[in-house]
């Protein structure tokens, strides 16, 4: 059988290079490495029902693939990659986001060589991350994505672009160090003698709970600023705003992904007791990120922000899904995680539209767009109702199934996320109130809708929030079709 | 018999083809002008999903109380500990049977008609595809919803004929006020959802194991036909299904603007007529009374639940109905009857007659669609919804003119019209209940006394409106008739509205109420006790008509005297006791506040420590700078100390911490 | 040679290492600096040799060659310093160390 998941990264790698080198017509080169990227894994899935379960113990994962890196004595590093079911569907998402991030920057006119290959590099380093078995494999993409999303705020950024990269580039790396530090210390403190992901999953659970709890919070420090945790979050709504709008996608689509698929990959599959130890803790951490995203997203101006605020929102249900320690809040996780890429992203092209088209994005100068720009607005509306959760868009199922599984560990406690869908509901109606609704407001004269390609790049998006919407299931079986570790027989 | 009962299976096919319709419409609905830009195309649509919705409820007539229930998986979703110990399914649907039968009836009938409607009525409004094409998706939801399956299923659909009515009350959303409506509307009912979701937890985990084959989770939830079927599990859950009833209260109080979340339907009223005949009169408010039966069949309530439902319903039925007294505008008029009548609903959903609820929605949906569709034709012909600006309508509009009679006698309660004989029988399967529940007496009386305000204030719009010599306005365009896409469902809503409530005693009609074995209260079975009820009912119907008569006939204007005790209590209704001004507040100064407050917090407290520690560390190495002397010297003395406090550590401190921990 | 107490050799390298030390610490001139280096650098060259006799054996070979391979290491670590001295006396006209911070910049 053809290694799919080592042919994709070969196929980034030279796609990305390619792109470098291809000036004027890099973004040809793009899309044709997104589409082979596209069609790979549309391969991948293909296969999804033949995975294999636990293997003595240790899960087994799909298209593995393991080759000896550096060996030195002690010091045994692997190339490992494998899928599983959650893996799988993050990489889905990062063929989605490309493909959409390509199409939407289409008319990217400021050294588009530079952008296009940026674009594919993060979208590489996301990749590697999903796949990663190894420890420092994982480490190295996971640094590996920093510095691409540095240069495209940097660079294509607004106007405070400078202070916004490096800000990003700072809070995620101290991050970085602490988390690997977790990783090392998870690595030889278990005895795995291995940076194996099978390894030190075997290993693990000898460790004393003490140890798996202290553990644990260092690998939650690390992830929890991706995700990001209030009160660990402001770099996201400065990285956001200065953000180009691919930059942006990518940003809330996919790295903060990356926090989520860390810390179950890494720390909750891993270490199970430790988190029972330390749930109180994430709980609350998870509590404070549901209402101040929510909260402080009806107070912005600023619609990126507004949006980079609910994102914190939604990703602290993530943290609750996944603090509560069954497969079903790991699923919702996952299906929350997949639902915040798709739509998180389309609302970022959509402001970056709105920025496009009215030199603004600030909701009280804007008002009454519809009647000019029919298709962008029919976009925010589909945006915003599935980020509220609206049934028959992605939001829906996912957040459901969130609830569902808090109520069922936490009882009474959901009426916190519960009450704040209300507020959730309420920025999202107010914000289409003012800009898209009523009578005219700061609307150019020579403004006109959307060029073909922004739009074809947020149709794409509202089409899959739709389909998966309506049909979850095609994401829920690939989910549970490989066993959800950490609580096995939950 | 039960020739149809093949059709049953198909059921799905009618939300299909208002989808279908729904797709056609938006997508080239812009390129139809021949077709009234998508117009017909929906009316044909809408009109094979009637001749479908007949004949499955003509086939449920035929055999009554079968059911069929087809349905596929949704999710496949992994254990979790405690309830779900195995894993769950949740399906998606339909069900047929007596109930969603009745209610498919409803919805396709007055939707076709509704859509054949708006041909005339919108013809001059732009944007036309978007109406018929939000239109078609509200139709598709709302048949959906009827035939919904499970909990879950009713909760998708319900909040999909909510986003719809969200988009159609913001129809003309060029309007500042109809925008806001619009998002009121969405938040008011937003609250009542998630009390529903949380609902819909409590029953699933509740019920997970209990009922028929391994439990309810087993069986994916979905509605058994019959009596009720679980058994609650374990004496604590009495708690808990209480406020599993109180909250399915909930969310059906918001979808059917039941008092505390009825703000929003008033001003829903911004709204084109139509979708105010067909979302807000006839079908989606009624959903939530739906609900409520639907839950007390499949699931039941306890005896809190229905003292709270009562007291919610009976309350509503008066309280709404005092607003409608002193209102200028003739839609807004009706908007607070239609709150006032399904809080008859409810009072008898609650009072343990889900049956006759039905039947009232039942007779209800047909002649409030009318009393709309008579506005609206009103509205259309002099462009106005003041009542004080009108007035002598009827000799220029006599087609119009009788509908709006015929909808306000039904209204009212005056045999033979549909309204008499389901409302009478809510108060009469109310009042048999007083014995043994005596607390339920004072939301009786509530609904009783509703009685005569809903006659008064119903005429008080038709004379307002109608008699005369001529319009009080006299800016007001000459009236006229509309065209026959606008007469015909008039005359058709006209018919129902009469015969409607005769219905019940014809025979099959009550296998679609009857649940299975007969039901109390359907029909209605007149003893002297009921005789009197209804004489009582009608003769304070009379009275209602006869003071409007008296203040407002013939052109008649009543003015309240500036000096009247009465005053205080005329700008209290007016102001609709002020409950829009409270929500305000709390939605735009004391949530905003916050917002600004938490918004303040996070950009000077939380990122400015985190800028304080960017400083912090400038400063320090600023100091650390100094050492870079740049002199080798210096260099090689650090390079010296550096090594000694290597041996010191190594030699000294790494003994003694390995002593304390006990090593060797 | 092995009766002798190998403290006292120990002893001899640690005080060549520390006059190196003092040296290099406190001499401006940096041909002085260099010549202190280089006793230093000898007390780790006479450990070798010391260590190289008491021991015997193979470790003595090791010994020895390290030894060798150091002295050789000190000879090029001469040339290259001096030339650099060479250097900066041309450019700078001094050979004082506290006159040259350019490292600083």
């Amino acid at each position: 059988m053809l290694p799919i998941l080592s042919l994709v990264l070969v196929t980034l790698l030279v796609g990305t290079v390619a792109t470098f080198l291809a000036g004027a017509r890099a973004r040809w080169v793009a899309l044709g490495v997104s589409a082979v990227f596209l069609a790979e894994v549309g391969t991948l899935f293909a296969q999804y029902p033949g995975w294999p379960g636990y293997v003595n113990g240790v899960p087994g994962f799909a298209d593995g693939q393991s080759v000896p890196w550096i060996h030195l004595g002690w010091l045994q590093v692997n190339y490992t990659v494998g899928v599983d079911g959650i893996s799988l569907i993050f990489i889905l998402l990062t063929a989605i986001l490309q493909v959409a991030t390509v199409v939407y920057s289409w008319g990217e006119e400021r050294r588009p060589a530079a952008y296009f290959g940026l674009v594919l590099l993060t979208c590489l380093g996301c990749f590697g991350v999903f796949v990663a078995l190894d420890i420092l494999l994982f480490f190295l993409f996971w640094e590996a994505v920093l510095v691409p999303m540095f240069f495209l705020i940097g660079y294509w950024g607004g106007p405070r672009r400078r202070y916004a990269a490096l800000k990003f580039f700072v809070y995620t790396h101290v991050a970085s160090i602490v988390m690997l530090v977790g990783l090392l210390a998870l690595a030889f403190y278990s005895g795995a003698a291995s940076f194996d992901f099978s390894a030190v999953y075997a290993a693990a659970p000898t460790l004393s709970p003490v140890v798996q709890a202290f553990l644990f919070l260092s690998l939650f420090f690390g992830f929890g600023v991706k995700f990001p945790i209030v009160p660990f979050h402001t770099w996201l709504p400065d990285a956001h705003v200065e953000a180009p709008t691919g930059g942006s996608v990518l940003l809330a689509g996919l790295l903060l992904k990356l926090g989520g698929y860390g810390l179950i990959r890494w720390a909750v599959e891993v270490l199970p007791e430790g988190l029972a130890h330390v749930r109180p803790i994430l709980f609350f951490v998870a509590f404070l990120s549901i209402g101040w995203g929510s909260v402080v997203s009806l107070a912005q101006r600023d619609l990126k922000r507004m949006v980079a605020f609910s994102s914190i929102n939604h990703m602290g249900i993530v943290l609750l899904a996944i603090a509560l320690g069954s497969s079903l809040g790991l699923l919702a996780a996952v299906l929350l995680m997949f639902a915040h890429g798709i739509v998180s992203g389309l609302l970022f092209m959509t402001a970056g539209s709105v920025h496009h088209t009215f030199g603004s994005r600030d909701i009280p100068a804007i008002g009454g767009i519809t009647p000019t720009t029919p298709a962008l607005s029919t976009m925010i509306m589909v945006g915003s109702l599935a980020s509220l959760g609206l049934p028959a868009l992605i939001g829906f199922p996912a957040e459901f199934t969130a609830l569902l599984a808090t109520w069922n560990g936490l009882g009474y406690w959901v009426m916190i996320p519960l009450g704040i869908l209300v507020v959730t509901a309420s920025f999202y109606l107010w914000m289409m109130q003012r800009m898209l609704f009523g009578p005219a407001r700061g609307v150019p004269a020579e403004a006109h809708d959307v060029p073909w390609y922004e739009g074809a790049g947020m149709g794409l998006l509202v089409a899959l929030t739709v389909l998966f919407g309506v049909l979850p299931g095609l994401l829920v079986n690939v989910i549970v079709s490989s066993p959800i570790k950490g609580f096995p027989g939950t | 018999m039960g020739a149809l009962n093949g059709l049953f299976g198909y059921a799905f096919l009618v939300p299909l083809l208002m989808v279908a319709s729904f797709a056609i419409v938006g997508l080239a609905g812009g390129r139809l002008k021949r077709l009234e830009w998508g117009g017909w195309v929906a009316v044909a649509f809408s009109g094979a999903a009637m001749v479908v919705g007949v004949l499955i409820s003509v086939g449920e007539m035929l055999s009554p109380s079968s059911y069929t229930n087809v349905q596929y998986t949704w999710l496949h979703l992994p254990p979790a500990p405690g309830t779900f110990p195995n894993g769950f399914e949740l399906v998606v649907g339909t069900l047929v049977d007596p109930i969603s039968a009745l209610l498919l009836l409803v919805v396709t009938v007055v939707g076709f008609l509704v859509m054949l409607y708006s041909i005339g009525y919108m013809h001059h409004d732009r944007g036309l595809p978007r109406y018929y094409a939000e239109l078609s998706l509200f139709l598709a939801a709302m048949t959906g919803l009827v035939l919904a399956n499970n909990l879950l299923e009713f909760f998708v659909f319900w909040e999909l004929v909510g986003v719809c009515s969200y988009f159609l009350i913001g129809f003309y959303y060029e309007k500042p006020s109809a925008a806001s409506a619009a998002k009121e509307a969405f938040l008011v009912t937003r609250v009542g959802d998630v009390m529903f979701l949380l609902g819909i937890f409590l029953y699933f985990s509740t019920y997970a194991q209990a009922g028929p084959a391994g439990g309810w989770a087993a069986n994916g939830f979905v509605f058994v036909h019959g009596a009720q079927p679980f058994v609650p599990v374990g004496t604590g859950n009495g708690t808990t299904l209480t406020i599993a009833g109180i909250l399915i209260l909930g969310g059906a109080a918001g979808k059917s603007a039941q008092f505390p979340l009825h703000v929003w339907l008033p001003d829903a009223m911004e709204g084109p007529t139509t979708v105010s005949a067909l979302i807000h009169a006839a079908t989606m408010v009624a959903a939530g009374v739906y609900l409520l039966a639907v839950t007390s069949l499949f699931l039941g309530f306890t005896a809190t639940d229905s003292l709270v439902i009562v007291a919610i319903g009976g309350f509503t039925a008066f309280f709404a109905a005092t607003m409608a007294v002193v209102h200028p505008d003739i839609k807004r008029v009706i908007a607070y009857s239609t709150i006032s009548q399904l809080g008859y609903m409810v009072l008898a959903i609650g009072a343990g007659f889900a049956m006759v609820g039905l039947y009232h929605l039942f007779t209800h949906a047909f002649f409030k669609a009318l009393l709309f569709l008579a506005a609206g034709s009103v509205i259309h012909a002099v462009g106005t919804q003041n009542l004080f600006q009108m007035g002598g309508l009827k000799k220029r509009m006599r087609l119009t003119a009788a509908a709006f009679a015929i909808g306000g006698l039904a209204l009212a309660g005056i045999p033979p019209f549909a309204g008499f004989w389901s409302k009478d029988d809510i108060l009469a399967a109310v009042f048999s209940q007083l014995g043994s529940h005596p607390a339920y007496w004072p939301f009786f009386l509530l609904a009783f006394a509703g009685v005569f305000l809903t006659a008064y204030y119903i005429f008080r719009a038709w004379f307002l409106a109608f008699s005369g010599p001529t319009t009080r306005d006299p800016t007001l365009p000459e009236a006229h008739e509309g065209p026959w896409v606008m007469q015909v469902p008039l005359v058709v809503l006209s018919g129902f509205a009469v015969v409607a409530g005769l219905f019940v005693f014809l025979p099959g009609f009550p296998g679609l109420l009857l649940n299975g074995a007969g039901v109390a209260g359907i029909p209605p079975h007149y003893g002297t006790t009921e005789l009197l009820l209804s004489g009582a009912s009608v003769g304070l119907a009379a009275a209602g008509i006869g003071l409007a008569w008296f203040l407002w006939g013939n052109g008649r204007v009543f003015v309240l005297p500036e000096s009247s005790p009465a005053q205080p209590v005329c700008r209290l209704l007016l102001a609709r006791y002020h409950f829009k001004e409270a929500y305000d507040w709390v939605g735009l100064r004391a949530v905003y506040t916050v917002a600004r407050a938490a918004d303040f917090v996070d950009q000077y407290v939380i990122d400015g420590t985190v800028h304080g520690f960017e400083r912090a560390f400038a400063a320090i190495s600023d100091r650390l700078r100094r050492i870079q002397s740049g002199i080798v010297s210096d260099y090689a003395a650090y390079v010296v100390a550096g090594l000694l406090l290597v041996f010191v550590l190594l030699l000294l401190v790494a003994p003694w911490i390995v002593a304390r921990l006990g090593g060797s | 040679m092995t009766s002798l107490p190998i403290v006292g050799f120990v002893a001899l390298s640690a005080g060549l290492l520390a006059i190196g030390l003092f040296g290099v610490l406190t001499r401006r001139n940096l041909i002085l600096i260099l010549i202190s280096v280089e006793i230093a650098m000898n007390a780790a060259i006479l450990n070798f040799v010391y260590f190289a006799g008491f021991l015997g054996g193979a470790p003595a070979l090791r010994g020895q060659s390290i030894a060798v391979v150091l002295v050789g290491f000190a000879a090029t670590e001469v040339a290259v310093g001096l030339a650099i001295v060479l250097a900066l006396h041309r450019v700078r006209g001094t050979i004082n160390v506290a006159e040259t911070s350019e490292l600083r910049e």
